[in-house]
């Protein structure tokens, strides 16, 4: 048995992986900016007008960036932070850093003072790019406790032109010195680009570990030539596509699919102005692919049930008739069989009376599929977008493995299941039902941290955390995180999230996170969304004045417990919630029991709310 | 003469335009409550609808337990709420001590005259100028006519809009220390609208944020004081930072 494991695994090792001729991200990124240098390859939208920014352009802009870190004394596999929201100079300095040979990590522009240093300490971090005064703040606040920083560049300096600091350099500063750099060293970047190997680690990602602190996850250009090749296979994308930009670069499905994805496929990134617009970009640039993470479509979802509450008898009517003549669709869009002939004609009647309006006012109108990731989402959830007319797609995939492991394909899709495994990857179940994963996206491991790499990639096989099931057809479902399993003092086993989703599928509940593990029976706590439990509040005349209040109301109480009673119907008797409370702060990013995705945090909201939890047995 | 106020879930718009979101308020019999805001948030707005210069779409106004809101203003008026609105409107032809009688055109009791000496004891400068006109009074005594004009309605609420608007330092501390004296003395409610926040932070023992139409934060002026957000969006007191001059701000949480 080990024998053949060990063979098993030197063959996925020396398997040669190429994307156009190329062996590694650096190359393969110069090809696309030689080859073709007129080709639009990112919009930014800036004070509301969309900048395009060809190949060339592109290519330009990193190439500064990358001999300007060179100049300044950058040698292969030294380590960069970059910590701020979306924009154009994140990419330009991304492929700057590892076109010089560098390893590029992703901070989260909601971290706090005290993360950045940890991250920075126990990256190795030489070279800090800051997005502009806030994000500086943070890392000046701290730089007396990173002795191994060196410089730190700002893209923005709004505010800042008075700044007088050697440590600190604007990000057109660092292109000067790789534009005059250049000219003593014309050679040098190409160079560059050539010493790049397979196997060098180009990317950090942390991960937020719900145990211990957060730790590195080393992409290596192979890892992530691999995942462009698993993206192509997976979602054809074609260099005529439009991408929307809006989730966050420092987390890996960001990156894969606005950085990487479009050097394999050439499509169009759209960067979206800021997180406050990015419903109006979407429905400006219209994307023809799109990825999303559960709560983007839940917001969707619920924006468009809660416009509901304000149409006509016959607006609700003819809404509920078309999402019926939808899904009847769906079933054979599914699969990919033709509809009869009076359904089609039912559908066209669907289409222009309800449903194209429905997916033009969500800026889905011209998506190919939608693809959904990166946390559990309800069955129900996706059901809903085939019935709008949109093909989505439940893929799975972890930090570990680069990205993806297992997707829904067209015409191979089953809801509810992640799928199978992609082209090139394996997965099984251990023992205990954790799901297991080999291929040539895993990782060679952790950053600095042999302890966790050995316990978590066996033999090749990376342990994900996850407890799941496969079914006779090889189709593979995600039950819970391991650790997350309750156990009840009945001792039934439990998947929390399971329960979780179907309660987040409602519109008045934002997130909840359900307690049990050696209790009687199940509770849970519950974040509401605030912008549809306050239009409840008013509609039906509910006193209240600031979220605290709302949340202290008995008619919220009474909603959000006949959602509760709504999923319980769905579940056997030991799995109902019997009691439950609402998390009655206004949370943010910032708070630690949120993660920059706004996930409640399972751990931390049972530590921080021990109280409130008790409370209920 | 009681005097408390519930204001639950009132919506007012202009046009199409939502002003009110949705605002609840509590203010109990003998109180000074502060509304703070930006501008635009919708705190004048707030106090037109009590004093029925606006009709809201929605919700209610109970004055003592007793609805009024839809009711004319002039009734609201002769129910005991007073509208000092914002930038004082005071009749500039009319002599200062007309402009008063006008505030209590509605009464018929005896009361009028010794009302009309109790504002002048507050006020002694308008006794000096009872027979000036109105418009030829500077503006803090404008804001005072503006106030004592209000008190002869006898009234059991005051609704005060920015009474410190465009006023001299002196002038907002002497205005302050009547209305804390109006309350004192004559048991009179107060709902204070300010943008001069220390101040009204001083002289009431309750306060609500509003931000958008809606309100955000609402707690006792201690606990409002001690803050953050108040602190660095309403204070003007921040952590200058590790550089000095920090430009940026934190996000709001109302907590």
């Amino acid at each position: 048995m080990e024998a053949t494991e060990d063979l098993a695994l030197m063959s996925t090792d020396s398997l040669v992986i190429e994307v156009a001729g190329c062996n590694t991200i650096s190359e393969l990124f110069w090809k696309r900016v030689v080859d073709l240098p007129d080709k639009v390859a990112l919009r930014e939208k800036e004070f509301g007008i969309w900048n395009e920014y060809t190949w060339a352009d592109y290519g330009e802009q990193a190439k500064l960036a990358g001999l300007g870190l060179i100049a300044l004394g950058l040698q292969r596999g030294d380590v960069c932070s970059i910590a701020s929201e979306i924009n154009k100079e994140w990419q330009f300095a991304d492929l700057g850093i590892i076109g010089a040979g560098g390893i590029c990590n992703g901070v989260y522009p909601t971290d706090v003072a005290e993360q950045v240093e940890y991250l920075i300490n126990d990256s190795n971090t030489r070279f800090y790019f800051a997005e502009d005064e806030e994000q500086l703040d943070k890392v000046l606040e701290v730089r007396g406790r990173t002795p191994g920083l060196e410089k730190i560049i700002i893209f923005d300096m709004d505010g800042l032109q008075t700044l007088d600091d050697p440590q600190c350099i604007s990000f057109d500063a660092l292109q000067t010195i790789g534009r005059d750099y250049a000219n003593e060293h014309p050679e040098c970047w190409t160079e560059r680009i050539g010493a790049a190997q397979p196997n060098d680690v180009m990317v950090l990602t942390y991960t937020s570990g719900t145990t211990g602190p957060p730790k590195g996850a080393m992409i290596s250009h192979r890892n992530m030539l691999y995942m462009t090749q698993v993206l192509q296979d997976v979602y054809d994308i074609t260099p005529d596509d439009e991408q929307l930009c809006f989730l966050p670069l420092a987390h890996i499905a960001g990156r894969m699919f606005y950085t990487f994805a479009p050097m394999e496929s050439c499509s169009v990134v759209n960067i979206v102005e800021s997180l406050e617009t990015v419903n109006q970009d979407q429905q400006e640039v219209s994307p023809s692919i799109h990825f999303a993470v559960p709560r983007v479509w839940e917001k969707q979802y619920a924006n468009i049930a809660i416009k509901l509450k304000d149409a006509t008898r016959f607006g609700v009517w003819s809404y509920d008739w078309a999402l019926a003549v939808g899904a009847e669709l769906a079933e054979y869009l599914k699969a990919a069989r033709p509809p009869p002939l009076w359904l089609r004609l039912k559908g066209f009647c669907a289409h222009h009376a309800v449903l194209k309006n429905c997916r033009k006012y969500l800026g889905i109108h011209d998506a190919k599929w939608l693809s959904t990731a990166a946390a559990p989402i309800a069955p129900e959830l996706i059901d809903w977008f085939w019935a709008l007319g949109k093909p989505m797609y439940e893929v799975y995939g972890q930090t570990e493995c680069t990205g993806l492991a297992t997707a829904n394909v067209a015409g191979d899709c089953r809801i509810g299941s992640i799928g199978k495994a992609v082209p090139g990857t394996e997965v099984r179940l251990s023992a205990e039902g954790e799901i297991l994963i080999r291929g040539p996206g895993v990782i060679q491991g952790y950053w600095n941290n042999e302890e966790k790499t050995a316990s978590t990639i066996v033999n090749g096989w990376l342990h994900t955390g996850d407890v799941g099931r496969i079914d006779d057809d090889g189709y593979i479902y995600i039950l819970d995180r391991l650790k997350d399993i309750i156990i009840t003092a009945g001792g039934k086993n439990i998947t929390p999230s399971e329960i979780e989703n179907r309660l987040k599928f409602s519109a008045y509940i934002s997130d909840a996170v359900v307690v049990g593990d050696k209790r009687p029976y199940l509770t849970c706590l519950v974040m509401i969304d605030e912008e549809n439990v306050t239009k409840f509040a008013q509609d039906a005349n509910v006193p209240f004045t600031n979220y605290t209040s709302l949340c202290h109301t008995r008619e919220v109480k009474d909603l959000i417990w006949e959602e509760i009673e709504g999923v319980n119907s769905k579940f056997a008797r030991v799995e109902t919630i019997k009691k439950f409370r609402l998390i009655d702060q206004l949370l943010d990013p910032e708070d630690e029991e949120l993660t920059p995705t706004m996930k409640l945090k399972r751990k931390v909201v049972n530590v921080k709310y021990a109280d409130l939890i008790d409370s209920m047995y | 003469m009681a005097g408390s106020l519930i204001v639950k879930n009132i919506e007012t718009y202009y046009g199409p335009i939502m002003a009110i979101r949705g605002v609840s308020l509590e203010v109990r019999a003998g109180q000074i409550v502060t509304l703070l805001g930006a501008n635009g948030a919708g705190k004048t707005t707030v106090l037109k609808t009590i004093s029925g210069a606006m009709e809201p779409q929605k919700g209610s106004v109970d004055l003592d337990g007793e609805p009024i809101v839809n009711l004319d203003p002039d009734v609201i008026a002769r129910r005991g709420i007073a509208h000092v609105p914002e930038g004082r409107e005071v009749f500039p032809f009319l002599s200062v001590e007309e402009n008063l009688l006008m505030g209590a055109y509605s009464r018929k009791d005896k009361g009028v005259r010794n009302d009309l000496h109790a504002v002048y004891d507050y006020f002694p400068v308008l006794l000096e100028k009872r027979a000036q006109a109105a418009g030829f009074l500077s503006g803090g005594q404008q804001q005072m006519l503006a106030i004592g004009r209000a008190l002869m309605l006898a009234p059991r609420i005051m609704l005060l809009d920015e009474p410190s608007l465009g006023l001299s330092p002196k002038y907002v501390a002497e205005i302050a220390s009547i209305i804390t004296r109006l309350n004192q003395e004559r048991g009179i409610t107060v709902l204070l609208v300010e943008q001069n926040v220390k101040v009204a932070l001083d002289i009431s023992e309750y306060g609500y944020v509003m931000e958008n139409g809606r309100i955000v934060m609402e707690d006792t002026t201690e606990r409002l004081k001690q803050a953050t957000d108040i602190q660095e969006f309403y204070l003007g007191m921040k952590d200058e930072g590790v550089r000095g001059g920090r430009r940026w701000k934190q996000r709001k949480t109302w907590r």
